[in-house]
């Protein structure tokens, strides 16, 4: 008589807010068929902080360490993008010497906040062994930073018009011997993965996401890569002179995870090579371009993008002639990338959910902000 | 045949347990004793705050400017001075920096234009209670003492 | 086994308690006043000082919509456009389908409570075939409910969700405009520039997390 839930279909499961695989505080309520995922909807907001109400009330230096804390796994990229973004708006420019340390860090963050990717997507698939792995040689990475800035997470290296801190003695050697001892590694991990029958039965043909559909929910970084769009902003826009590098952006087809997991794997050589030419190459010079103390931009906007590990990181800056920020808006790519979510995983089963919400690589310090 | 003579004399044993004798070198052994042997962090390292003492009057180097309290985001930091009558200069009463929300961004140490204020290698910051990571003046001059132990 | 050698706490315990001068967390002036105040340099304009911008682009966005863009600027290299209201979804499906402009960037907006027209929507596009990145602008009353392009840009769903909840923006035909970032009983818009950073929804923070609001 009583009729109970298990005479639907359909069934509603509750996934998160404390869930491993959400990679935090995402919240997935999804509506199952059987084991057959029908729809999404991502509940998101409990991290929550409100960065850009913060910086209206923060000097422009002053917000620069808050901006570590969006995406806290590539600190470095959301520094250099909002240092970019407010030396726009003053028309200045970090000296030549500032920007080829800047690339070394944040071509070195990339490769971090890569390999933490990999680790975390290998054990939400079922791969253990990799995250040992991963987390030994992003290690390194965060060595380098904490001899260089003295902190390893939310490193608050840059500063507005270049940088605080010399390059330390022995910095060029010790990328070089990052470069050497993690160029081999690569090819481990994909003797692990790239192979293994088990992760290609779990990726191929997973979460799809073609190049129309990327395009529509403007989502970038290595998910638009994967699809086939050949598209980086290190090459389209370049800025802090990634135009003297020499390097390639990997693009693969599918569009499905595997390809997102190769376009990554391929990413990390390419930021191999450019760290190679970077560190061979900083020139002499002052470190810190001509900006005052007391930072009031001309009234007027800008929008900076850079490339993050993740996709897109935008500032989008007003000025009202104060020495605060009238407006700052973030761009995050993360929160933008994680709305394709309900397009890739509809018609997947409930256990490719997981490796979908991997695979978006989200950080949910920056999708909430 | 030699496959047998292999099994026989465990010879895959010993190449794993070679493998494992090598990760044993002194070297390499990355396990830290921690509250026996303190780690060295970098030298740049942004940990507990100091307040420089000048080393041969024991005078503090602090000359009240309240850069580093202007330069805070969290506005941590609080300057108590006096115009001294004589000299015409301000003499630092007070100064306390509340630890508990620091960020350790490094601004107030930038922002000081005579290097009084410094974010040292100590890490150890922890305390029993929120009014003990309000630092005052004496605090800051004489660095944490966190608990010795003999290895 | 480990031995303690000194005994000494690593800080004073509650009974001793500091002479802390005032709390660090006392209310200050804003920084911006306290700030050491330079030699005047001549007032800088309290305008954009944007340039005007023209391009194919201007034109054929004039031949289309003749008086329906206000403006059309550059400043620090960047082109932006001010447009109507009510233009404004024609103009940015009128950019995806004839000129390639097929990815928006980011939708936010900024609030301006003296003007006429307190919000200014913001729209950046951007074009894969041209590489060239644009900026819609446009005016929104109080009240006023614009047009949402979620159906021409999927990515405009969560990022309008977004303006509405941090500005109270009501898109019109938006499939789906609730708070997506504060919960869902808050009250009040917090990017709003008449609320302060502590000047929040003291009831909602008492009811659901037990502490008293504010720094």
């Amino acid at each position: 008589m009583a009729q109970t839930f298990l005479d639907s279909t359909e069934l509603v499961l509750n996934m998160g807010p404390q869930h491993p695989s959400t990679h935090g505080v995402l919240r997935v309520i999804v509506k199952l068929d059987g084991e057959k995922v029908l729809g999404t909807e991502c509940v998101i907001g409990y991290l929550h902080r409100g960065v850009e109400k913060i910086a209206e009330n923060r000097t422009y230096q002053m917000f620069a360490p808050y901006v570590d804390r969006m995406d806290y796994v590539a600190a470095i990229s959301n520094g250099l993008g909002y240092c970019l973004a407010v030396e726009k708006l003053v028309s200045a420019e970090a000296p030549p010497r500032a920007q080829v340390v800047r690339v070394i860090l944040t071509e070195l963050n990339r490769i971090a906040s890569h390999l933490l990717w990999l680790g975390t997507h290998a054990l939400d698939v079922g791969a253990i062994t990799p995250l040992f792995y991963t987390m030994r040689e992003r290690e390194y990475a965060l060595n380098i930073f904490e001899q260089y800035c003295g902190a390893r997470l939310t490193t608050h290296a840059f500063r507005i018009g270049g940088l605080q801190y010399e390059v330390y003695e022995d910095m060029e050697k010790d990328v070089l011997d990052f470069c050497r001892m993690f160029a081999p590694k690569i090819d481990e991990y994909e003797e692990l993965l790239s192979g293994n029958r088990i992760w290609m039965e779990r990726l191929i043909n997973v979460g799809i996401l073609n190049a129309e559909d990327c395009k529509a929910y403007g989502v970038t970084g290595p998910m638009l890569r994967a699809a086939g769009v050949n598209w980086d902003i290190r090459k389209a826009m370049p800025y802090s002179g990634y135009d003297k590098y020499d390097f390639e952006v990997p693009v693969r087809e599918n569009g499905d995870t595997y390809d997102r997991y190769i376009v990554r794997m391929l990413e990390m050589r390419q930021s191999v090579r450019i760290l190679e030419q970077a560190a061979r190459g900083i020139p002499e010079g002052p470190i810190m371009a001509k900006v005052p103390k007391v930072l009031k931009p001309p009234v007027g906007e800008a929008y900076v993008s850079i490339e993050a590990p993740k996709g897109e990181l935008g500032y989008f800056i007003v000025s009202d002639g104060s020495v605060q920020p009238y407006r700052l808006r973030v761009r995050p790519p993360s929160f933008v990338n994680l709305q394709a979510l309900d397009k890739m995983a509809r018609g997947s089963l409930v256990a490719d959910l997981v490796a979908i919400i991997g695979t978006i690589d989200i950080v949910l310090g920056e999708v909430d902000r | 045949m030699r496959k047998l003579l292999r099994t026989i004399f465990l010879v895959d044993l010993f190449e794993g347990l070679w493998v494992t004798f090598r990760s044993q070198h002194p070297k390499k052994i990355v396990t830290e004793q921690y509250p026996m042997h303190r780690p060295k962090v970098a030298e740049r390292y942004r940990g507990a705050p100091r307040l420089n003492i000048n080393p041969e009057n024991g005078e503090t180097l602090c000359i009240s400017c309240d850069l580093c309290a202007l330069a805070c985001p969290e506005k941590l930091i609080v300057v108590g001075w006096v115009r001294n009558p004589e000299t015409k200069r301000k003499d630092l009463v007070n100064f306390t920096f509340d630890t508990s929300r620091c960020m350790f961004c490094g601004l107030c140490e930038d922002a000081c234009p005579v290097d009084a204020l410094e974010l040292t290698q100590d890490f150890e910051l922890a305390s029993y209670t929120r009014e003990g990571q309000i630092w005052d003046r004496q605090m800051l001059e004489e660095g944490p003492r966190p608990t010795q132990y003999k290895s | 086994m480990s031995e303690e050698v000194k005994p000494t706490p690593p800080d004073a315990g509650p009974e001793t308690p500091k002479p802390a001068a005032p709390p660090a967390a006392a209310p200050k002036p804003p920084a911006a006043a306290a700030k050491p105040a330079a030699p005047k340099p001549p007032p800088p304009p309290a305008v954009m000082a944007a340039t005007p911008w023209e391009s194919d682009l201007t034109a054929a966005l004039k031949a289309e919509f003749a008086d329906q863009i206000t403006e059309f600027s550059t400043y620090v290299g960047q082109s932006f456009l001010v447009a109507r209201t009510a233009a404004v979804p024609s103009i940015i499906d009128f950019l995806k389908l004839e000129q390639g402009f097929d990815y928006l960037v980011d939708v936010t907006a900024v609030h301006y409570p003296k003007k006429p027209e307190p919000f200014e929507l913001v729209y950046i596009l951007y074009s894969f075939a041209r590489n060239e990145r644009i900026r819609i602008k446009c005016g929104v009353k109080e009240g006023e409910r614009p047009a949402s392009i979620a159906a021409a840009h999927p990515t405009a769903d969560w990022l309008e969700r977004e303006v509405f909840d941090m500005f109270g923006i009501e898109f019109e035909g938006h499939p789906n405009l609730k708070r997506i970032l504060m919960p869902d009983e808050w009250e009040g818009f917090p990017l709003r520039k008449d609320k302060s950073i502590i000047d929040m929804d003291q009831r909602w923070v008492q009811e659901n997390l037990g502490i008293e609001s504010g720094q």
